[in-house]
């Protein structure tokens, strides 16, 4: 299957669900899908077409939380992009731990850092923050602020 | 001078910690004990457990995670031991001082008796580091 075909058969079938479709570049395609269609998107892109999950990425914008999961085709090193976009109130979306195992850490991870909140992950626990961080302070949202009262931000010199 | 500080100074055996470092000041000190740099020739080694050396070695930035862990290692090694900071992350944070993860740095939670600065330090600074702890001690208060 070359790039052409595999863009077709992703726009043939989610027609009415795709919101916004941009080609960056001839290796690198971004298509915007609304939330609550990630795990069908994901299970055709995954399971049918057979490309690779290779990561997601979590982004705090000013308007809204961005989700964008990478697939790559290795075989035509072509790479499309969902992008979904969260609302700042709520951020919520479906895990996709149930159909691609590998995604289980990253969704934790995104969890703990931006704040997003997976349903039906099966283990959403701390990954990589330590266990004195306080529930509910997210470090890579842009409004983020210094808790630690103890925290020193000087050279020493 | 007693005899089990003489015998420290006669050959340091070294603990390497890296307390979440980017792994090149690692590099540097695994560099130290190639043929080129040899700090065999001090008598130093690198040793598998803390229970077993007199330098500790710490590289990287300290986050938050390594905290209990950098105590605990201080707790169980053999007094009296020297601390050594390796590069400019264990000195100062370096470019993460205003991280999330790194409040303070490694001299606020352990006495660090010599800082090598550098980002990373040459194999040279490592071992003139190290001597100058040797050369430290000898004329310190530790020898009564």
């Amino acid at each position: 299957m070359n790039k052409d075909a595999i863009l077709n058969n992703i726009k043939g079938k989610f027609k009415d669900t795709i919101k916004d479709f941009s080609e960056k570049s001839p290796r690198r395609v971004y298509i915007e899908i609304d939330p609550k269609d990630i795990q069908d998107v994901v299970k055709y892109i995954f399971l049918d077409l057979g490309a690779r999950f290779n990561t997601a990425s979590g982004l705090d914008t000013r308007s809204h939380f961005e989700i964008l999961y990478h697939f790559t085709f290795d075989k035509l090193g072509f790479i499309v992009s969902i992008r979904v976009k969260l609302s700042k109130d709520n951020p919520k979306i479906h895990s996709i731990a149930s159909i691609i195992k590998g995604a289980e850490w990253i969704e934790r991870e995104m969890n703990e850092l931006i704040g997003i909140d997976f349903a039906g992950h099966p283990n959403l626990k701390r990954l990589l923050l330590s266990d004195d961080w306080p529930k509910g302070v997210y470090p890579l949202r842009s409004d983020y602020k210094e808790w630690d009262k103890d925290a020193i931000r000087d050279r020493g010199i | 001078m007693s005899v089990k500080l003489k015998a420290l100074l006669k050959s340091p055996w070294v603990f390497h910690l890296s307390t979440g470092s980017c792994n090149n000041c690692d590099i540097e000190i695994l560099d130290c004990l190639t043929p080129r740099f040899d700090i065999e020739r001090f008598g130093m080694v690198l040793v598998g457990s803390i229970k077993h050396a007199d330098v500790l070695l710490c590289t990287g930035s300290v986050n938050r995670k390594c905290i209990p862990k950098i105590k605990e290692l201080y707790e169980q090694a053999p007094k009296p031991i020297i601390v050594v900071a390796i590069g400019e992350c264990a000195l100062s944070r370096g470019m993460f001082i205003n991280s999330y993860n790194c409040p303070v740095t490694l001299d606020k939670i352990i006495p660090v008796d010599v800082y090598i600065p550098g980002c990373p330090p040459k194999p040279e600074a490592i071992i003139a580091g190290v001597a100058k702890a040797i050369e430290k001690i000898k004329k310190s208060k530790l020898q009564r």
